[in-house]
């Protein structure tokens, strides 16, 4: 029996020890301006439970989320806490969750279960200008780009594949854009992307 | 142009006034129409200004409206969750209870659903459209077309949090809109919303006609080119002020504007009233300066009319005088123009009188007996007598120039007592003129020459008067010389017949005229060779055959045919003719001895020198040049009257032609005044002794003595003596027994042209004559 662990944890570990490579990500409008909060994935055969190093938590604070992008894995507990002296009513209509946290006040916590992959937009029912994006993801390399507009993949199967960028704002179909990256089993992959932003709707709506 | 003052002064102010006020009423019309347009541009510009403000607010309310429904959370879940029924039956409610004309909503997919369920066509897939399609800044917001009608629309997203879809809001663009635009201007604008459509810009909600769809739309088109502001535009129902403001549509393109017109009728409505004020002033101030200015003009120009009238009356010799009703200028000039009139006529009557009688006697003269004639001569006719009065230039230097026309007047005064009724007047200062009827002139002149002659007392002196009285008839009109001058003729006609009274007569007064035409003719005559030179034989008595010839002129005349010297001569000496006409003689002369020489007729030639040319020292010349180259000698005939007149220079050029060889014969001895004195002077070597003593030679005894002891005188002063005028045997035998030394007439011959001459001389010679 621990042999047989042993086996699948060496089979966990070798590909991605042996033979993958990191890909890191540079994303930036065509004049040049880092794009942050953006999200990219390689999607790719993975064992296990999937998990991010960061706290799956979207905080409300100064009538804003935050953070304002948040990528989870598939059934992730995300923790809602109000930071704020306000009352917040959280909600999505989104497809992969829709649910709707009813006025909640300061320092209270509420958790919910995203349990299928997508992207999640969220918004406040009280303040229309509270904005932030859950993003489930079904693989474990996913990253959200930097104020330099980077993120790094580490440890992706080398070969080819294809990288996927998401923004809220960017102007593609779905706010996706996809690109072909060719891993190296070692050492660092260097993607170039380039993407375009609209301004969000929410902003222009603040007069 | 005008042939009236009057009506060149009326047309001038009128003209004038009427200039003055179109230039008047054309800057007042401009003023007004270039204020009112300002002033509409104004109000167009300003009305545009409130329409913004209004679509702004209207854009800002439908906003608010539709925002309240994006933001509503039911909605929202309703359109999240796909529940069209629901999220149709909210936006209905909304739209009912914000009174919005439509809503519907668009899904990003692109699907429009309207909130009273209807489908919207193609008009909701170009709503749909237009709203994915904007990238602005803001919410689509601005004119769309539903339904063919003009609607404000604006589209707000729906956000939950992301883009869902839109929910748009229309409202309609009618009539009732459009008043409530126009109701905020302050002049009552037309406001109108037009789409571009296929052929140009068209009013879906308000059509227009025909052609004032084609003019809007340049209109549209052009003022959108240039950014215009307000223009003029013309439609059927008159010209407009109009203002194109571009709308926003809700696809962002320039496809709808906004048209705001003002008619230029309404613009220039406030003004009629002044602009027919100002007509009719100035209508009402064109009669008052026609009325006032050809009254005026008829104040001046009627006295001018009454002046040229006035005028003209005078120029014919009418009495004229003007009435003069004013004091000014015309009424002066009216007044002047009396005076001279009368003053004219005064001077008139004067000269008239002066004009018609004679100074010295105070009797008409001639002029005024010629205007009596003249008005007598009508039916009967009248007699016309001169009557002169003899020696009156003798009594005049006895008794003076005073007494004589005092003579006059008495003469005068002793016919008007014999012939009652006859007009008196004097003709020349001896003549008296009379114009009288009678039945035989002749015989009425008789008793007024018995009437007048006798004894006259005038002054001191007593004067016996007698009369010689010519008559002419001017019942025969002469179209030659009027009965005055035919009468005086007929006094000169009785003074040469010795007579009282005498008749004209025409028959012995001859043709002085055709007698002028003749002289005007001879140089022609004597260049054309009509001047022709015969010669009559001088027969030498002792010798027995003729010893001489005489030249003597003869003009054929192409019309007269021959013309003898006693008519033309006198006539050339008088003219200065007789110098050319001596000349040409002269030359034929000599050319004639020329041709006698070849004949073997050695034979001098006498040639007649008149008076004129004696004192000629010219002529003289030129005669002895041409002299000198005669074969033969030649005689030059003068008369002792001819050396009268200018005895020392005649004798002169007399010594000259003696000295030159030349023959010199005095003519026509005895005729004239036969003086011893100048016999003595001339040295002549002959004497021609007057036909008028040869004639009669044998019936007087006198002439017989005359003519013997003229020979005898000649011969003792050593001249040759040729006796004229020989026509009988018997006169020749006398002459010769007297010792004549040729016999010179038509007993030997006439005179005759040259080849006559030779025949004749030919014959002289072949048998001896015989006369006597």
């Amino acid at each position: 029996m621990l042999r047989l662990v042993l086996c699948l944890c060496l089979l966990l570990v070798l590909p991605a020890s042996a033979f993958a490579g990191d890909v890191s990500v540079t994303l930036r409008t065509p004049q040049g301006a880092p794009i942050v909060n953006a999200v990219v994935t390689i999607e790719a055969p993975h064992t296990g439970p999937v998990r991010f190093d960061w706290p799956y938590r979207m905080a409300q604070q100064n009538l804003q989320f935050d953070p304002f992008v948040l990528i989870v894995p598939v059934g992730a507990e995300v923790a809602f806490p109000n930071l704020d002296k306000v009352r917040h009513h959280v909600y999505s209509f989104a497809p992969a969750k829709t649910f709707e946290l009813k006025l909640y006040g300061q320092d209270e916590t509420r958790v919910v279960n995203f349990d299928k992959p997508g992207v999640v937009p969220l918004g406040c029912n009280i303040h229309d200008n509270m904005v932030a994006f859950v993003v489930v993801v079904d693989t474990p390399w996913a990253a959200r780009t930097d104020v330099s507009g980077q993120a790094v993949l580490r440890g992706v199967p080398a070969g080819p594949q294809t990288l996927h960028v998401w923004h809220p704002y960017l102007i593609a179909p779905g706010n996706a854009l996809a690109q072909p990256v060719a891993v190296p089993r070692d050492g660092a992959a260097l993607a170039q992307v380039t993407g375009q932003l609209r301004a969000p709707l929410q902003q222009r709506r603040m007069y | 142009m005008f042939k009236r003052l009057q009506t060149k002064l009326t047309v001038l102010y009128a003209g004038l006034f009427g200039v003055a006020l179109t230039l008047i009423a054309a800057a007042v019309l401009l003023a007004i129409t270039a204020n009112a347009e300002r002033q509409v541009r104004g109000e167009l510009v300003a009305g545009g200004a409130v329409f913004d403000r209004l679509w702004a607010m209207r854009s800002s309310d439908l906003e608010n409206d539709a925002g309240l429904m994006t933001r509503d959370f039911g909605f929202r879940e309703a359109m999240a969750s796909h529940d069209g029924a629901t999220a149709q039956s909210a936006l209905e409610n909304l739209r009912q209870r914000s009174g919005v004309d439509v809503a519907l909503s668009v899904t990003l997919d692109g699907q429009t659903a309207a909130s009273d369920g209807h489908s919207l066509g193609a008009d909701g897939a170009a709503i749909a459209q237009a709203v994915q399609t904007d990238t602005a800044d803001v919410d689509p917001a601005g004119v769309a077309v539903i339904g063919g009608a003009p609607y404000q629309a604006i589209a707000t997203p729906i956000l939950s949090p992301t883009l869902m879809g839109w929910v748009v809001f229309a409202q309609k663009l009618d009539r009732r809109e459009m008043s409530a635009l126009e109701g905020l201007s302050s002049i009552p604008l037309h406001a109108q919303v037009l789409e571009r459509g296929a052929d140009g810009w068209i009013s879906a909600g308000e059509p227009l006609s025909g052609a004032d769809t084609r003019r809007v739309s340049r209109f549209v088109s052009d003022a959108l080119a240039n950014h215009a502001g307000p223009q003029q535009l013309s439609m059927s129902d008159g010209a407009a002020i109009a203002l194109v403001k571009p709308l926003k549509t809700l696809d962002g393109a320039p496809s709808a504007v906004l048209l705001l017109r003002y008619p230029m009728a309404m613009v220039m409505a406030p003004y009629r009233l002044l602009m027919e004020l100002l007509v009719g002033i100035g209508l009402a101030g064109m009669a008052l300066a026609v009325a006032g200015s050809w009254a005026l003009a008829r104040s001046v120009t009627r006295p001018v009319s009454a002046l040229v009238a006035a005028a003209q009356r005078l120029q014919q010799g009418e009495a004229a005088q003007v009435v003069v009703e004013t004091g000014d200028e015309v009424g002066r000039l009216g007044e002047s123009f009396n005076l001279m009139a009368e003053a004219i006529g005064e001077r008139e009557r004067r000269i008239t009188h002066l004009a018609m009688s004679d100074a010295e006697t105070g009797l008409p003269n001639r002029l005024a007996l010629e205007r009596r004639l003249a008005t007598a001569a009508d039916a009967q006719g009248a007699l016309v007598a001169a009557l002169s009065i003899d020696r009156f230039a003798m009594v005049r230097g006895v008794i003076g120039y005073e007494l004589a026309g005092a003579l006059v007047r008495h003469v005068a005064a002793r016919l008007a007592v014999v012939a009652p009724g006859a007009a008196i007047g004097r003709l020349s200062s001896d003549t008296l003129g009379m114009v009288f009827r009678a039945a035989d002139g002749a015989a009425a002149a008789e008793m007024m020459a018995r009437a007048v002659d006798g004894p006259m007392q005038v002054g001191d002196a007593t004067i016996d008067v007698s009369v010689t009285i010519g008559v002419a008839d001017s019942r025969q009109p002469d179209p030659d010389r009027s009965p005055f001058v035919a009468a005086a003729i007929a006094v000169a006609q009785a003074r040469t017949g010795h007579r009282r009274v005498a008749a004209f007569d025409p028959e012995a007064y001859g043709d002085p005229a055709a007698n002028l035409s003749l002289m005007s003719q001879m140089m022609q005559a004597i260049e054309a060779g009509h001047i022709e030179v015969f010669y009559q034989p001088k027969f030498d008595i002792r010798r027995g055959c003729v010893g001489a010839l005489e030249a003597l002129v003869r003009w054929r005349h192409p019309q007269r045919g021959l013309i003898g010297p006693d008519l033309f001569i006198p006539l050339a000496e008088e003219t200065g003719h007789i110098r050319a006409l001596t000349d040409r003689v002269l030359a034929q002369a000599i050319a004639d001895q020329q041709h006698l020489r070849a004949a073997k007729h050695d034979l001098d030639i006498s040639v007649n020198i008149s008076g004129r040319l004696l004192s000629d020292t010219d002529f003289a010349d030129a005669a002895l040049r041409v002299v000198g180259s005669a074969p033969g000698r030649i005689w030059f005939e003068i008369t002792e009257t001819a050396v009268i007149d200018n005895p020392e220079e005649a004798l002169r050029q007399v010594e000259r032609f003696a000295d030159a060889g030349i023959g010199v014969s005095i003519d026509d001895y005895g005729s004239g005044l036969s003086s011893l004195a100048y016999l003595r002077e001339i040295r002549a070597e002959e004497l021609k002794i007057d036909k008028a003593f040869i004639l009669d030679l044998a019936a007087s005894r006198k002439n017989t003595l005359l003519v013997r002891s003229t020979i005898d005188l000649a011969h003792s002063l050593g001249m040759k003596v040729t006796a004229e005028g020989v026509e009988t045997n018997e006169a020749f035998a006398l002459l010769a027994g007297m010792g004549c030394d040729y016999a010179q007439g038509f007993l030997i011959e006439r005179p005759l042209p040259l080849k006559d001459v030779l025949t004749f001389l030919h014959e002289d010679r072949a048998a001896a004559r015989r006369y006597g």
